[in-house]
Formats: structure tokens, C-alpha cells, sequence
């Protein structure tokens, strides 16, 4: 059948664009217990081959953090590319937990392609989702990428991250002595330059709905806020203050920016209105206050402040500004980010001297470790609430890390550019 | 309940459990375009640089870095410069914490060139946090390079 054929066309067109990449996800543990699945290579029914195979790029995705293992087609008994033609006697005796199936055929619409597939749940012997998923033949990943999170969302009960994004910041290397702010997929493949810049540049902060980037740019010789639209290009910087302007975080409605601004003197949480163009004070303390985040339900932000004597985490109440200390464990706890639950922080924890990524409960307060790595920073919590990026060293270099939630799976991200920083986790993209 | 009614319902029950329904989805395309900094600031016009260094996590100036400041501050009241200083961080600790850390270094510096005698509005403060590192390594070495204040004129 068609997909045995496509099997041997993949030596020819694999790993062409994978060069390209800049980032990489590379296990380093995994989850003891994943769940078994296979994916029968797509039945192509356009005239020409695929570049890229559908089930190759979901078998990465659905493996990319522990959850899954993958039944290749080698070890696979049948093919099926339809509903009619599965037999679940073939994937029990695979123990195969789940399957799915499908064809891709032309669409009326030129330069697309359309998809029925279908998703087994095998000890139930019955269909748990059948779709017909429309893309553009271009763009063969994100299409890939679409399917794997509706699988996940099938079989684990929440959204699936695969056609979610990454932003994060190169360092001025030999080979390009800018900084750039750079987006990829999250399995690091279609990789540019949002904006570049021979002066640094911090913070990058997606808008809820993942169409603009806000982050500090120092090309005005000082540090501004500027805000970015991703399709376009255009780019502006919002109303500058004195000192410091930094720390951009969206509002869930995206009205509003919380940030830090000195101009008082000493940092403090600042909310900007994006229609009136103005700035509102939220802290005002001598300390230092920043690193503000929004809670996903938008009536606080947590923050960091040394008014303690050591950088601590707080929580602001927008409205009444009445501040609550979160977190009393340690000298060194910073940059916190809420769960989109609203219900955790993850943050930046030092213990005995080593900085680590760590994780705790708002209402009890204990503190659990989620990383082994040292100087760990920046933490970004993917969009479902499973995974955390954050930015490590290895062997002296800046790298990207991630663990599971529950610490059962980690990985690098190589970057095959040079050092990298500062990621930021999109939010679901539609 | 009639009987229809129900041979209804379990009809529709039986098509959710059974999941007849097939969903339309579509993949977006995602697109992006690059941007740059054109006329981005450089140090062209600065006349000369003089750095101080600083423990960690702290931001006051020592004996020394005192002394120098007060040299400093003779010459650029004599010669009617301007200053611009920059506050420095080593890489431990986050880096918007750092910012804030920096600042108050820089603040700092500028207070004791106003305390001898330079006016405020001759001098301009900015943090770069630990955004622009003298030396690269993580160890003390390096770090105790880069927890600095830049005092340049111009």
C-alpha cells in the first residue's frame, strides 16, 4: 500500500528541514508507565509524495514528553486507512492502547489538503473521535502538529501543546554579534528572528491570543517596552518613563500590560492601558518590586519584592491592592509564574547556594524541587499546565531545559545555533 | 415518557457514546515576519570609561571606588562633561531581579558624583542587569568581573 511505499521515499526527503532547526527536544528520563499507541501511516491520496510523514511527526510529538510510546510501523500486523479496515484483535495483540488511522486527500481548495481520520480507544473496542482536518499542504507540520493535539486531547482529557509556539532570546554569538528574539514550534523546527538588535534585549511576553510579543528592547540606549504584531512585522514601543521599563506581562483580556517602572525611584508593579496609553501605580514600596504575572482569572498578579530583606514571592489583588506573602521557604525566591489553573506558582528557588525551578501549592505553601539542574531561570509553564521550560547552564553554556509537572520526564533543548534564554510558552494557538 | 421520546434518547445516547459525529478542524498557518533596530544607540561620542566594581547582591561603593569617584568628579566638573552610568550584574539570580540590582548601583554612583559636587542634570543612569556581561564563565572569577558600574563621559 501506499504508506510501505512512502516508508522507503522517507530516506530521501528526512532530516532536510530538521538541519534547519534551531532547537531541539532531546530526552534525558522518562515516565516509567506511557501509554501505547500507534498511528498507521497516513494513506496519501495526492499525486505527489510527502515531503514529511504525517505519522513520522506525530510519533515525535506524542513521545516528546514521556507520555507516549509510539508503535512504529515495522511492528505493525495490518494497515488500516479507514474505519472498516480495523481489526482489533491485530492491536491487542500488539497491547496497543490506542490507535489511529486516516487518509489525506486533495481539497476542493487549491494548495490544501483534507484528512479523515479516526481515534481508537482498543480495550473499548470503539471509535473515541473521527475528523476531517483541512490544512495547508505548506504547511504539512502545523497540520501534523493539529492532529497530535487532538489525539492527546482524546486520550488524556486536556489540550494538547504541540501546535504551540516557543520565544526565547539568542546571545550575540561569533556568527551574529545581534541579539535576537527568535519564535519556533515547539519542537524547535521553523525557527525566525522576530526582531534583532545590537543592544539587548529581555522579557518576551506573549499577548493571550498569541498574535503579538511584548519585550524590553535597550536600542534607545535605555530599557523600553516595546509591543510587536508576529504576521506583520510592526512594531512600537509604548509610553516611556524615567528608569526602568521593563517586565511586560499581558492581561488575560489583553487590555492591559502589568510591568515595572522606576520612575518613583525605586521599581514598583505598574499597570499600562493599552487604549488610554497611560500608566496606574499597583506597588509602592522603597523595595524592589518586579517580575509581575497576571492570574488566569485577572484579579491579581503575583510579583517578587525584597521589602522582606530577601527576594520574595507576593501576590497583589489588582483591585485593592492589598498585598499577601506566598512563599517563606529559603533567602532566594523569584519570578514566579502562575499555573493556568490559577492554583500553583512555579518560580526560581535557591537552596544551599544552587538555583532551581520549584513548585508549590498557594494555599499550602510547601515547596517541592522540580529541577537537578543549577542557576536555573526564567521557568514558562506551557499553555495545558504539564510541562515547564526554563533556561540552565550545561557546561557553561546557556541552554533551554524542561521537566514534566510531575518531574517524571525531562529533556534539553539543544540549540544548534549557539547559546539561548529566556523562553516564553505561547498560548494555545487556533 | 412516550415511547418515541425515548427511542429517542437512546438513539442520541447512542451516537455520542458511539461518536458518530464527525468534527471539522482546520490547521492554521502560522506566520511571521522579522523586524530590526535601525539607529540603535552606540557608545560613539563617549570620551572615556571608568568602572567600579561591587560585592554581590550589594550595591554600596567601597573606600576605593570612593576615592575614584571623587578624582572623577573633579574632571568632570573642570572640563563640563556629561555623564552616563551603567549599572552591571553577575548572571546568579533572575534577571529582571538583576535589572532592579543594577539600577540601584548605577543610583548609587550618581549620588556620589551629585555628593561631589557634579549636577544631577549633567548625568544619566541606566541598568543593563546581567544583559551585558564583561566576561562569560560561571565562576566567581568572571562574576566579580561583572558586578559593575560604567561611569562614562561624553
Amino acid at each position: 500500500m501506499n504508506a510501505l511505499k512512502g516508508l522507503i521515499l522517507i530516506l530521501l526527503f528526512v532530516s532536510s528541514q530538521s538541519s534547519l532547526s534551531q532547537l531541539r527536544i532531546e530526552i534525558t528520563g522518562g515516565a516509567e508507565d506511557p501509554i501505547n499507541i500507534a498511528v498507521v501511516p497516513i494513506d496519501w491520496k495526492l499525486e505527489f509524495p510527502q515531503e514529511e510523514y504525517l505519522h513520522e511527526i506525530i510519533k515525535k510529538d506524542l513521545e516528546s514528553f514521556g507520555e507516549f510510546k509510539v508503535l512504529p510501523p515495522e511492528g505493525m500486523l495490518s494497515f488500516p486507512s479507514t474505519e472498516e479496515e480495523v481489526f482489533y484483535r491485530d492491536w491487542r495483540l500488539l497491547n496497543v492502547d490506542y490507535l489511529v488511522v486516516g487518509h489525506a486527500n486533495k481539497s476542493e481548495i487549491e494548495g490544501e489538503l483534507k484528512i479523515s481520520y479516526f481515534i481508537f480507544d482498543i480495550a473499548r473496542e470503539r471509535v473515541i473521535h473521527k475528523a476531517i482536518l483541512s490544512g495547508s499542504i505548506k504547511s504539512i507540520r502545523r497540520v501534523a502538529h493539529n492532529m497530535s493535539d487532538k489525539i492527546y486531547k482524546k486520550v488524556q482529557g486536556i489540550p494538547g501543546i504541540f501546535s504551540t509556539r516557543l520565544a526565547y532570546i539568542d546571545k550575540p554569538s561569533l556568527d551574529d554579534k545581534n541579539y535576537n528574539l527568535r519564535i519556533s514550534d515547539i519542537d524547535g523546527f521553523n525557527g525566525i528572528s522576530l526582531f534583532s538588535s545590537p543592544q539587548p534585549i529581555m522579557s518576551p511576553n506573549w499577548s493571550p491570543l498569541g498574535d503579538r510579543m511584548a519585550y524590553v528592547s535597550f536600542e534607545e540606549g535605555t530599557s523600553r517596552i516595546f509591543i510587536q504584531t508576529i504576521s506583520t512585522g510592526t512594531r512600537s514601543g509604548i509610553k516611556l518613563e524615567k528608569g526602568i521599563n521593563s517586565s511586560p506581562n499581558w492581561s488575560p483580556k489583553g487590555d492591559k500590560l502589568a510591568a515595572v517602572l522606576s520612575k518613583e525611584g525605586n521599581p514598583d508593579i505598574f499597570l499600562y492601558d493599552l487604549k488610554r496609553e497611560s500608566w496606574s501605580q499597583i506597588t509602592e514600596h522603597f523595595g524592589i518590586d518586579t517580575e509581575p504575572d497576571w492570574s488566569p482569572n485577572g484579579k491579581s498578579l503575583l510579583f517578587t519584592s525584597n521589602r522582606s530583606g530577601s527576594p520574595q514571592i507576593y501576590q497583589v489583588n489588582v483591585r485593592s491592592k492589598r498585598v499577601k506573602r506566598l512563599t517563606f521557604e529559603g533567602t532566594y525566591n523569584a519570578r514566579a509564574r502562575y499555573s493556568p489553573d490559577g492554583k500553583s506558582i512555579v518560580f526560581v528557588h535557591r537552596r544551599d547556594g544552587v538555583f532551581h525551578i520549584a513548585t508549590q501549592k498557594i494555599k499550602s505553601g510547601k515547596v517541592r524541587i522540580l529541577t537537578d539542574t543549577s542557576l536555573d531561570e526564567s521557568p514558562t509553564i506551557s499553555p495545558n499546565g504539564n510541562v515547564v521550560i526554563y533556561a540552565t547552564k550545561r557546561k557553561d553554556e546557556d541552554i533551554l531545559a524542561g521537566i514534566t509537572i510531575d518531574g517524571k520526564t525531562k529533556f534539553i533543548l539543544p540549540s544548534l545555533r549557539g547559546e539561548v534564554r529566556e523562553p516564553a510558552w505561547s498560548p494555545i494557538l487556533d | 415518557m412516550t415511547l418515541t421520546r425515548k427511542s429517542l434518547l437512546i438513539s442520541l445516547s447512542f451516537l455520542i457514546t458511539a461518536c458518530g459525529s464527525i468534527s471539522n478542524e482546520r490547521a492554521s498557518d502560522a506566520s511571521a515576519v522579522s523586524a530590526s533596530a535601525s539607529g540603535a544607540y552606540s557608545d560613539q561620542g563617549i570620551t572615556s570609561s571608568n568602572v567600579l566594581y561591587f560585592a554581590y547582591d550589594k550595591s554600596d561603593v567601597n573606600s576605593e571606588g570612593r576615592a575614584k569617584i571623587r578624582n572623577l568628579a573633579k574632571i568632570i566638573n573642570k572640563e563640563g562633561l556629561n555623564v552616563r552610568i551603567e549599572g552591571h550584574c553577575d548572571e546568579r539570580g533572575t534577571r529582571e531581579y538583576n535589572l532592579a540590582l543594577g539600577e540601584s548601583r548605577a543610583k548609587t554612583v550618581a549620588e556620589l558624583l551629585v555628593i561631589n559636587g557634579v549636577s544631577s542634570s549633567k548625568i544619566s543612569t541606566v541598568s543593563y542587569g546581567e544583559e551585558k556581561p564583561a566576561a562569560s564563565g560561571s565562576n566567581e572569577n568572571s562574576w566579580s568581573q561583572n558586578r559593575r558600574a560604567l561611569i562614562k563621559t561624553f
